[in-house]
């Protein structure tokens, strides 16, 4: 039950950020400003297909990529600061914890933390006047986003040498996910090679799962490829913590 | 307890061990001296199992450092260089979670023991970013005892802490020796590794140039020192007894002083460099 002292460690922590106004405000900043200018704002003069209302697409995608980018970057960066700064997570290789016991209680706060960021996107987006209906699917997507995400973030902050690298593999990785993979635009608006190259990412799937009507063949597909894509993380966190030296 | 075999660990071509074997007893306070670089660090993190070896093999409590590390981590505790307590967090939040991971039985009562061996019982429920240096050091030992170690490792436990805190974690690890706890050590302090360590092995570039008791290193180079100053140049000569020193000496024209050898003598004699270097 190592994962789950791990894991009760990391919301400790985390309870005690969240008191501070600065660090909830910073975190939450982006996709307010998001929701705000492109929902309200941008969103009046643009017509999305079969009728929906702007804000009722945007919000599924801003809900999305709040839960990435929250679960990746708690995980990527307590795991770089921690083993690079810190030293705090040589204690768990120097104690009897097993390398998946590592993984797993980071990764669950990661997704914890993504489910914390992206709930309070969606209180604010229903405040909003949002008609979003919820379904097995949504929640589905929320969970699964975050684990791909918390699981990437396993593998970055293993595999980063500064706090610089981590900022790397957010510019080249996160950041255009959250642009291109339906956040704010349809996919099927871009042209046929760029959606072939945007159908391989997560975080299309999530908003996919996110806009999903109801189950379909589609879920299912979207949701077993990101299911693949965390097991390929986890595993190559594993995989990293057992062969870690210093 | 703890047998090292040509042990050795490159990064790159460059060793930062180089062929090191050694024997500790149980029980034993070794030390492991030597200037910044010399492998002490490298050498901890190859026993605490942070670091594969390049070459050799090491064992502790029968269990090999690479091959048993299920087995071998229950059995020992480090406490590193770098203070890498979670600053957020209190003392008694700290050793919690620590002893969590080694499922401690009756942990709180385990923790408050600690707590107030370590003279922090006031400060359980205090958070320790807000903790001295010294108090911090502290907390890292009695973190390091909650799963009541057969191995302690020591690496730099005092260093940059003012004489009289020093002093304080000296009486600790005193302490630690006469419950039986084999401990290694590592300083660059001569005094902490003379007033400590039951044996000493010199370090330098990766190398162990000398292994044996503070005493027996310290007589074999000879017992004492003539230093003479020399303008802005001071030159030491060892001797084998205060009679040779007295005879020495007068044969100076300038300051001279007479002291007996230390392990920082020993050091010179054997690099012709100095350990603070």
């Amino acid at each position: 039950m190592n994962w789950a002292t791990i894991f009760l460690k990391d919301m400790l922590l985390f309870q005690r950020r969240l008191l501070r106004l600065g660090y909830v405000l910073s975190t939450l900043f982006a996709p307010l400003l998001y929701l705000v200018a492109f929902g309200l704002g941008l969103g009046k003069s643009v017509a999305i297909p079969g009728g929906l209302s702007y804000l009722d697409f945007l919000l599924p995608g801003l809900v999305a990529m709040s839960s990435m980018t929250n679960s990746y970057t708690w995980v990527a960066n307590s795991l770089n600061m921690g083993r690079l700064y810190f030293r705090t997570f040589q204690i768990y290789l120097q104690t009897p914890v097993s390398p998946w016991e590592i993984v797993v209680g980071q990764t669950l706060a990661g997704i914890v933390r993504g489910l914390f960021a992206s709930s309070v996107i969606l209180g604010l987006g229903l405040i909003l006047g949002s008609q979003l209906h919820f379904t097995a699917v949504f929640v589905l997507g929320m969970v699964f986003n975050g684990l791909v995400f918390a699981a990437f973030g396993v593998v970055v902050g293993l595999k980063t040498k500064s706090h610089e690298d981590s900022a790397t593999f957010t510019n080249f990785f996160i950041l255009p996910m959250a642009f291109f993979c339906g956040t704010f635009f349809p996919v099927d608006t871009l042209p046929g090679w760029a959606q072939h190259l945007i159908y391989i990412l997560p975080l299309t799937h999530t908003n996919r799962l996110l806009r999903a009507p109801a189950w379909c063949l589609d879920s299912l597909v979207s949701l077993l490829l990101l299911a693949a894509a965390a097991g390929l993380c986890l595993a190559l966190s594993i995989l990293f913590i057992r062969r870690y030296s210093e | 307890m703890i047998a090292i075999t040509n042990l050795s660990k490159y990064y790159g071509t460059i060793p930062a061990l180089d062929n090191l074997t050694l024997e500790i007893g149980a029980g034993e306070v070794f030390g492991l001296l030597g200037p910044n670089g010399a492998g002490k660090t490298t050498t901890i993190k190859i026993l605490t199992t942070l670091t594969f070896t390049t070459r050799g093999a090491a064992r502790i409590a029968g269990c090999d450092v690479v091959r048993d590390r299920p087995r071998l981590k229950p059995l020992i505790a480090v406490c590193p260089q770098e203070i890498n307590l979670d600053r957020e967090l209190t003392a008694f939040e700290n050793l919690w979670f620590y002893g969590r991971l080694f499922q401690v039985p009756d942990i709180s009562r385990r923790i408050m023991e600690l707590l107030e061996w370590a003279q922090l019982e006031s400060r359980a429920h205090d958070r320790v970013k807000g903790f001295s240096g010294g108090l911090q050091r502290r907390l890292l030992i009695a973190r390091a005892l909650m799963s009541r170690p057969r191995v302690l490792f020591l690496d730099e436990p005092t260093v940059g802490l003012d004489p009289q805190i020093r002093r304080q974690l000296w009486d600790m690890i005193r302490q630690l020796k006469a419950d039986g706890i084999t401990i290694l050590l590592t300083t660059h302090y001569i005094e902490e590794a003379e007033s400590l360590c039951g044996r000493v092995g010199v370090l330098n570039k990766g190398r162990l140039i000398a292994l044996d008791s503070p005493q027996n290193l310290t007589a074999r180079v000879g017992g004492y020192v003539v230093e003479s100053v020399d303008g802005a140049r001071r030159s030491y000569t060892l001797v084998k007894d205060r009679e040779a020193a007295c005879a020495r000496a007068q044969e100076e024209t300038d300051g001279v002083l007479i002291r007996q050898a230390n392990l920082e003598d020993v050091f010179i004699q054997l690099t012709g460099e100095r350990l603070s270097q």
